[in-house]
């Protein structure tokens, strides 16, 4: 998967959690969950949500990779290279 | 046969608990023991119509804007749209403490702060200050219980106002007697002032149903009347369940929301937890035409009353406690399409053990519970004016009928008045969730079920 299709498959799993959240403004770098009201438990949902697509297995340690949309694509990318 | 996941008790705990689960793993089964799913909240049917078992509003009510309010939280968790649930604000309801004051409030917090500045004048720069502390207040993390009577005392120095704040919050949630752990303070005050009631259009069965039908378009499985002999175990491992009917089934996480009494009992162990009285209660449902007319039930949604000097929240010396309670009129929310009938709904406390007692004698039982609907009747034309011709259908439940429905121990619908707020009762894949881990109400209960999921289960699976 390349960097851009991991990055709209991560929005795609974001818009499916609230479909308001809105990502005109949304700065990559910057962390998600203050840009779109996330909450840890929103984020668990994108874990749980890559494991039901992508059969990934994201242990808890290492969810704070997932903390802004450059850290995800980054995190992702090695994990995601052949789907 | 073997699940991933095992939850033990279809109420709203363990519903919400299931279909957070069956959205990413769809194996899970739900086993009740009754022939019905909801728990405390549930229905049955008499001359031909539903009748609901334990709803009077759902507290937590949010703007679909707020994201971060409870009630948004948890239809997200459970990709539940909040069209589908048809929500209906209450009208407003009453804290009348009778011959001394009443406040009144609404899902607008303003009404309650000028309700409370114009009767308690000298108290509303401490009500300001209470409100400060509780917006910054952290319910959530661990404490050990700081009295919330202490605490609003302090603020408000005035002994009527702490006991009608504390009044609805302890009938609407308080296991414990007469005070409230701070964080369960905050938890109520936050639920019911500053969010507000409301209702679902239909009935609790709709509710139900939706939560149902969502789970079981994700594959997950229900079985009723199904009931928990006991808990296999290796160690402190859980293996599954064997059923009173001698099958067993295997499971690598297991969710109880059988209380922690009652699963400690269920694993043949006993229990640790502190031994406190538990609160039973009595509730009577008047049904009446909707050509009666009450003034104050026309539009208040819930009237939280005492007639007492001082308000007593404690498990009554006598069979019930009529000098304080609860009436409901279930019809009174905003834009609910009007039925052929209304009702007027009364809780007061009660003593499992009197009524255990009483219930030795079938008659002596049935007779008690007679007296009862009349003397809550009593105290309900006190306060609405009188309504005992226009009776069309009357019920009473006792703390028995909770017991025997619900399993509750004692009937206690707030459970054990200890409550385990990690879930986490010392096993490696058993969790508690649901009335005695802490959160309480319908969407308490919910967001139990999907924390204790989230926070012990999904991340580990």
């Amino acid at each position: 998967m390349t960097r851009d299709a991991i990055k709209d498959l991560v929005l795609e799993i974001i818009e499916d959690i609230d479909e308001d959240a809105d990502f005109d403004t949304l700065e990559s770098d910057k962390p998600l969950r203050d840009q779109l009201d996330l909450d840890s438990m929103d984020f668990l949902d994108i874990v749980m949500e890559l494991r039901k697509r992508h059969k990934l297995q994201i242990p808890e340690e290492d969810y704070p990779e997932l903390a802004t949309l450059d850290s995800c694509v980054n995190y992702l990318e090695p994990l995601l290279k052949d789907a | 046969m073997h699940v991933p996941l095992l939850i033990i008790g279809g109420g709203l705990s363990g519903l919400a608990a299931a279909l957070r689960f069956a959205r990413f793993i769809p194996d899970v089964l739900i086993l009740e023991q009754h022939s019905r799913l909801g728990g405390l909240n549930s229905y049955y049917y008499r001359n031909k119509r539903l009748f609901e078992t334990g709803l009077h509003a759902i507290t937590n009510y949010a703007n679909p804007k707020d994201k971060k309010a409870p009630l948004n939280r948890l239809l997200r968790q459970l990709k539940i749209k909040r069209k589908e649930l048809d929500l209906h604000e209450q009208v407003h309801s009453e804290i009348l403490f009778q011959g001394q004051e009443s406040l009144r409030f609404s899902n607008d917090f303003s009404l309650f702060c000028r309700e409370i500045e114009l009767k308690f004048p000298s108290s509303y720069a401490g009500f300001t200050e209470l409100l400060t502390l509780i917006d910054a207040y952290d319910p959530f993390a661990p404490a050990d219980f700081i009295s919330a009577r202490k605490v609003i005392q302090d603020k408000l120095h005035n002994d009527l106002l702490t006991d009608m704040l504390l009044c609805p919050l302890m009938y609407y949630g308080s296991s414990i007697e007469n005070d409230m752990d701070l964080g369960q303070f905050v938890i109520m005050f936050r639920a019911i002032f500053l969010e507000g009631m409301f209702r679902p259009g239909g009935t609790i069965k709709d509710l139900l149903d939706l939560l149902e039908n969502h789970y079981k378009g994700y594959g997950g499985k229900v079985r009723t009347k199904s009931c928990v002999q006991r808990i296999l175990t290796d160690g402190k491992k859980v293996l599954g369940v064997e059923l009173t009917s001698g099958e067993e089934i295997r499971c690598d996480y297991m969710l109880s929301t059988a209380g922690s009494e009652e699963t400690f009992e269920l694993l043949g162990e006993s229990s640790k937890i502190k031994k406190l009285p538990r609160l039973g209660f009595v509730e009577t449902i008047f049904e009446i035409p909707p050509a009666t007319k009450l003034k104050k039930a026309a539009d208040n949604t819930i009237i939280f009353f005492n007639t007492a000097a001082t308000f007593n929240y404690s498990s009554p010396q006598e069979t019930v406690d009529f000098r304080s309670g609860v009436i409901c009129m279930p019809q009174n929310f905003q834009n609910l399409a009007s039925l052929p009938y209304k009702e007027i709904r009364t809780t007061h406390l009660a003593s499992y053990k009197l009524w255990k007692k009483h219930a030795e004698n079938r008659s002596v039982y049935n007779s008690v519970k007679d007296d009862t609907a009349r003397s809550s009747l009593a105290v309900a034309e006190k306060i609405l004016g009188n309504f005992a011709e226009d009776i069309v259908y009357r019920d009473t439940f006792t703390p028995l009928t909770i017991e025997r429905f619900t399993a509750k121990k004692e009937g206690a619908i707030y459970g054990n008045p200890s409550k385990i707020k990690d879930g986490d009762i010392g096993y490696d894949n058993l969790f508690l969730a649901g009335t005695d881990q802490g959160f309480l109400g319908i969407v308490g209960a919910m967001l139990s079920g999907v924390s204790i999921i989230n926070q012990h289960i999904l991340t580990r699976i």
